[in-house]
């Protein structure tokens, strides 16, 4: 059920092996210096190896000195178990990268700072670049200055803008409760009681004098007298066709 | 022994031993050529199994990485995976273990369903490849992946460790539900 294949080492010993057979002298020391670089990298890459591998078995002693729970835990706590884990894995890991980039960055300032004791401070690069940063930051303070000043008057324009607005509204209420006003008195004028005394004697005066008329007409035609020869009377008798309430 | 743990042996020098675990003769086989054809500067040595438990009469070496094969194609390959998982002792899911599915590109012959592979993968939080076995370039390039992971997972790679790699794999979705 099991089978394993094999392969041997590939790049060293075929290349150094190739290379000794050259022939001559000068080939032969070549070719032995080319394979004892060789076997300088290779006892390299086995010092690197052995130790990477030393540093995985003792991190895996240290991880089984742990006491591990022994409780037999749910199914749905482990999970959020095992992804706490995780989430630890990846604090650490980031923890350290930032360590090294602090120090990264200590270790660049600190180099910085030799390098400028070192040179003439006045002919360097570094300065010129520091000065030429030092010149744009000016000028990006200054335009930030004068966009926060338009800002203000835009903002100034604005309010402006906004009380004409309120003062103007204000006016028109005022004159809207005025004409309602006005109409409320016509209205009141109207219903007053005043008015309606007068209305009164009026209509009180119109039958009066319609009955005045009436008399005189039944007088005139109950005298027997001609009226249609005279003018005068000939007016009286007609005026029965004028309804007085429409004068 | 019944229990695959790593690490229980002390590293050859300059070796490293890779387990493909599959139910497919052939697949592995290719896979394993593929691997060998690697270009690397350590000594490689490939297992093939169809299943766990490995017979404990023959002498190997310590196994740095163990690849699941699991093919779309057939239900049995993900039972004996299955089943091989629990010949296998935790601390090796610690970023030793891989999960590759093969058959994904030919989707009228799947039978598993992607999600499977990856709820299984998720739940023994290793990492999943996908890939077309059968194309020969895609087996080359994930033969050189799995050379890659291979080398960390051994040790011969300076300043990354097995799970150091398993946490820079590591997705952040949860796998969707499977769809009925």
């Amino acid at each position: 059920m099991e089978r394993h294949l094999q392969e041997q080492t590939a790049a060293e010993s075929a290349d150094s092996g190739g290379t000794g057979r050259a022939g001559g002298l000068p080939h032969v020391a070549g070719a032995q210096e080319a394979r004892s670089d060789d076997r300088m990298t290779l006892l390299l890459r086995l010092r690197a190896q052995t130790k990477q591998q030393l540093l995985e078995y003792k991190s895996m002693v240290d991880a089984y000195e742990e006491k591990t729970p022994e409780q037999i835990i749910q199914e749905n706590q482990i999970e959020a178990k095992v992804e706490d884990l995780e989430n630890e894995i990846e604090e650490v890991k980031i923890a350290l990268e930032m360590k090294n980039l602090a120090l990264a960055r200590m270790q660049l300032s600190t180099a910085l700072k030799k390098n400028l004791e070192k040179n003439d401070t006045m002919n360097s690069v570094l300065m010129d670049n520091m000065k030429h940063i030092l010149k744009l930051n000016k000028l990006v303070m200054k335009s930030q200055q004068e966009s926060w000043e338009l800002e203000e008057k835009l903002l100034d324009v604005r309010k402006k803008r906004l009380q004409l607005k309120q003062a103007s509204e204000r006016k028109l209420l005022e004159i809207q409760t005025e004409k309602n006003k006005q109409k409320e008195d016509l209205d009141n004028v109207e219903n007053s009681d005043k008015i309606k005394a007068m209305q009164k004697n009026l209509q009180k005066e119109i039958q009066i004098t319609t009955v005045i008329q009436h008399v005189f007409q039944n007088l005139i035609l109950g005298s027997k007298a001609n009226w249609a020869e005279d003018s005068a009377l000939k007016e009286t008798v007609l005026q029965l066709e004028k309804n007085l309430t429409m004068i | 022994m019944s229990v695959l743990r790593p690490l229980d042996k002390l590293p050859g020098l300059n070796t490293a031993t890779v387990l493909l675990v599959g139910s497919e003769d052939a697949l592995l086989q290719q896979l394993a050529d593929s691997m060998l054809k690697e270009d690397c500067a350590s000594e490689l040595r490939v297992h093939l199994a169809k299943a766990l438990p490995l017979p404990s009469n023959v002498n190997r070496p310590r196994i740095d990485l163990i690849v699941f094969v699991i093919n779309l194609h057939s239900k049995y390959s993900l039972q004996h995976v299955e089943e091989s998982l629990h010949h296998v002792d935790a601390s090796f899911f610690l970023g030793r273990v891989c999960f590759l599915g093969t058959g994904a590109g030919q989707e009228h012959h799947c039978i598993l369903h992607r999600n499977t592979v990856l709820k299984l993968a998720h739940t023994y939080r290793s990492p999943l490849f996908f890939c077309d076995l059968e194309v020969e370039d895609f087996r080359a390039t994930m033969a050189q992946r799995l050379v890659r992971m291979l080398l960390i997972c051994a040790g011969h790679v300076r300043g990354v460790s097995a799970l150091n790699l398993l946490s820079l794999l590591r997705t952040s979705e949860t796998p969707p539900p499977e769809e009925l």
